[in-house]
């Protein structure tokens, strides 16, 4: 229990910084200092300038908000897909419709998630909202099994029979029992699958889908400053750690605040919910 | 064997159905362009001649479904279409791009077996213990690193700062092999992700195992301890590994697109985002496919070995 604890301290303080930076640094940037020569030395704690001769500090301030606020989203989208379709799937007491609708996911599962955004990012050169919406779509097929397994299982109990006995409508028992039932579970999923999200979100902005070039955007800062790396490495060095403290410490945080719930091997991904009890 | 049996039929069905979809929605992607595809892909000031060289290289007077009859059967003989940036046959891009990539690729995996295992392995022998605490933190911390920014401070460090190894690939072309030090870092990155997952659940399978009843029984009957750990409790253990495995096309896909780009390698990753860049449909839609079949008969692979180590488990089919 203390290494529990110990490992969600942990997980909380590595996370708060750029969590803080994200959210609070848009509003203490103030004014953009005036513009130097590319990967000049100096600047606000001498991490100097960028690749056009901006303020590295400034643009880290602003850097955090679209890579946190893009995760966040898409999460919320794929679950506001997910759960209707899972909870329908579960719910229906036609065979061919819980085929008609999970078998087309088990389809989807198979293409690689980076190469779906890829092949999206070829056509439609979507904004920040394309992005969420496709980090959304590639979680959706994951997500929809798994709200579909725990609903089964929340169904098949005699709690639920009782209700459908006394002929409650379909509305109530999904949302009112199953869906209730159901929140820890999801909860648990949401966890994991925003530190999978935020991966995607970050490895995409930094092959250039959804974001200007010059953005202000930690994983555009990381692919843009990468030419001034031997001359001034900070302003790669410090967007790449934010994301990396980012992403260790919301998986040491949610790992820790999920332990003890019989929860064995690897958080997040898309390799959960693929081995299914029949 | 009857249940093995249908259990492959089923499996290769769907397997069978995923190739089909991602053929159609790769082909798709041509038919989701917004307005006049030509002039989609033209580019921002669209000029005549090339909308119209862009419409006769893709035929885009011809429905859609003789163009779908016309690419996949092409597809069938291995060929994969036309570049519309350089005219080049797409399959001419992936002889290129396949050396470097298959060589990261294949490392990878011939690294990332032992040490996921052994180490998972290593912290199951001392669950609780120093090892066990140290390898599982680690894991767990690195675990959800996109490569990008791992490989970007790694390069900061060790090509830097120590000045150990090279920073990138360049000017070493697609012969890697000659020049090892080159695909230190590449490898590292790659490695990183997948070798965590693996020894979690390998780690997991394994303290499952060691504390099951007929772990407690061979050991009463006298068996050796490394004999019961390798014989009896490592079998069981590994049939979530196996699966996690083929799901790691998925991430060294992504990790091999990212690495190559960080470490300007001139693999398959590089070609296919040149080909994003420029809109090159052609190329892309041929290396989507190539990838797509790829993941879908290793993850196909996958399954089957898992059900024959562990038939209770039931496996997606």
């Amino acid at each position: 229990m203390r290494a529990r604890t110990g490992r969600f301290v942990l997980g909380v303080t590595v996370v708060a910084v750029p969590v803080v930076i994200a959210l609070l640094g848009p509003v203490v940037a103030g004014e953009p200092p005036s513009r130097d020569g590319s990967f000049a030395g100096g600047g606000a704690f001498g991490f100097g300038t960028d690749f056009v001769g901006r303020d590295v500090w400034y643009q880290v301030l602003h850097g955090g908000r679209p890579v946190v606020l893009t995760a966040l989203a898409a999460t919320a989208l794929a679950y506001l897909v997910a759960l209707p379709l899972g909870l329908a799937a579960a719910l229906t007491r036609r065979r061919l419709v819980e085929e008609a609708l999970m078998r087309p996911l088990d389809v989807l599962l198979a293409v690689p998630s980076l190469l779906m955004i890829l092949l999206a990012a070829t056509v439609f050169a979507p904004g920040a909202v394309g992005l969420a919406l496709l980090v959304a779509v590639v979680n959706v097929p994951d997500a929809a099994r798994l709200v579909r397994a725990a609903a089964t299982e929340i169904a098949a109990r005699p709690a639920v029979e009782a209700l459908r006995m006394q002929g409650e409508t379909w509305w109530r028992i999904a949302v009112g029992h199953v869906g209730r039932a159901m929140l820890r579970t999801l909860a648990a999923d949401a966890g994991t699958r925003l530190t999978g999200v935020l991966y995607l979100v970050a490895t995409a902005a930094f092959l250039g889908v959804g974001v200007a070039p010059d953005a202000a955007d930690w994983a555009v800062m990381v692919d843009r400053n990468r030419t001034g790396l031997f001359v001034q490495p900070w302003a790669v060095a410090v967007p790449a750690l934010l994301i990396v403290a980012l992403t260790t410490g919301s998986n040491l945080l949610f790992d820790a605040a999920l332990e003890g719930r019989g929860r064995v091997g690897a958080p997040a991904g898309r390799e959960k919910g693929r081995v299914r009890g029949r | 064997m009857s249940g093995l049996r249908s259990f492959v039929a089923r499996r290769l069905l769907l397997g069978a159905a995923q190739i089909v979809a991602v053929v159609l929605l790769v082909f798709a992607l041509t038919e989701a362009l917004p307005g006049d595809a030509a002039v989609a892909l033209a580019g921002d000031q669209p000029d005549p001649a090339r909308v119209e060289a862009i419409r006769t290289a893709m035929e885009l007077d011809r429905p859609a479904w003789e163009r779908l009859a016309d690419w996949a059967a092409g597809l069938l003989h291995g060929d994969l279409g036309t570049s519309l940036t350089s005219g080049r046959p797409v399959a001419g891009y992936l002889a290129d791009g396949f050396g470097p990539t298959l060589l990261l690729a294949a490392l990878t995996v011939v690294l990332l077996v032992p040490a996921g295992v052994g180490l998972g392995v290593l912290a199951a022998r001392y669950e609780g213990r120093l090892v066990d605490r140290l390898i599982s933190s680690v894991t767990l911390a690195v675990y959800a690193v996109p490569e990008f920014a791992l490989g970007v401070l790694l390069v900061t460090v060790f090509a830097l700062r120590l000045g150990w190894l090279p920073p990138t690939a360049v000017g070493h072309g697609a012969d890697l092999l000659a020049h090892p030090g080159v695909l230190v870092l590449p490898v590292l990155v790659l490695l990183a992700r997948p070798v965590c997952s693996l020894v979690r659940l390998v780690r997991a399978g394994m303290i499952d195992a060691l504390a099951s009843p007929y772990v407690a029984h061979a050991l009463r009957c006298g068996v050796p301890g490394a004999r019961v750990r390798r014989l009896h409790a490592l079998p069981h253990a590994l049939a979530p590994a196996v699966q996690q495995l083929a799901r790691t096309v998925d991430w060294l896909l992504c990790g091999v697109v990212v690495v190559e780009t960080l470490f300007v390698v001139p693999g398959l990753g590089t070609v296919l985002l040149g080909a994003v860049g420029e809109r090159d449909v052609p190329v892309v839609q041929g290396l989507a496919v190539v990838f797509g079949v790829v993941t879908v008969v290793l993850n196909l692979g996958a399954d089957v070995v898992a059900h024959r180590l562990a038939p209770r488990a039931g496996v997606v089919a």
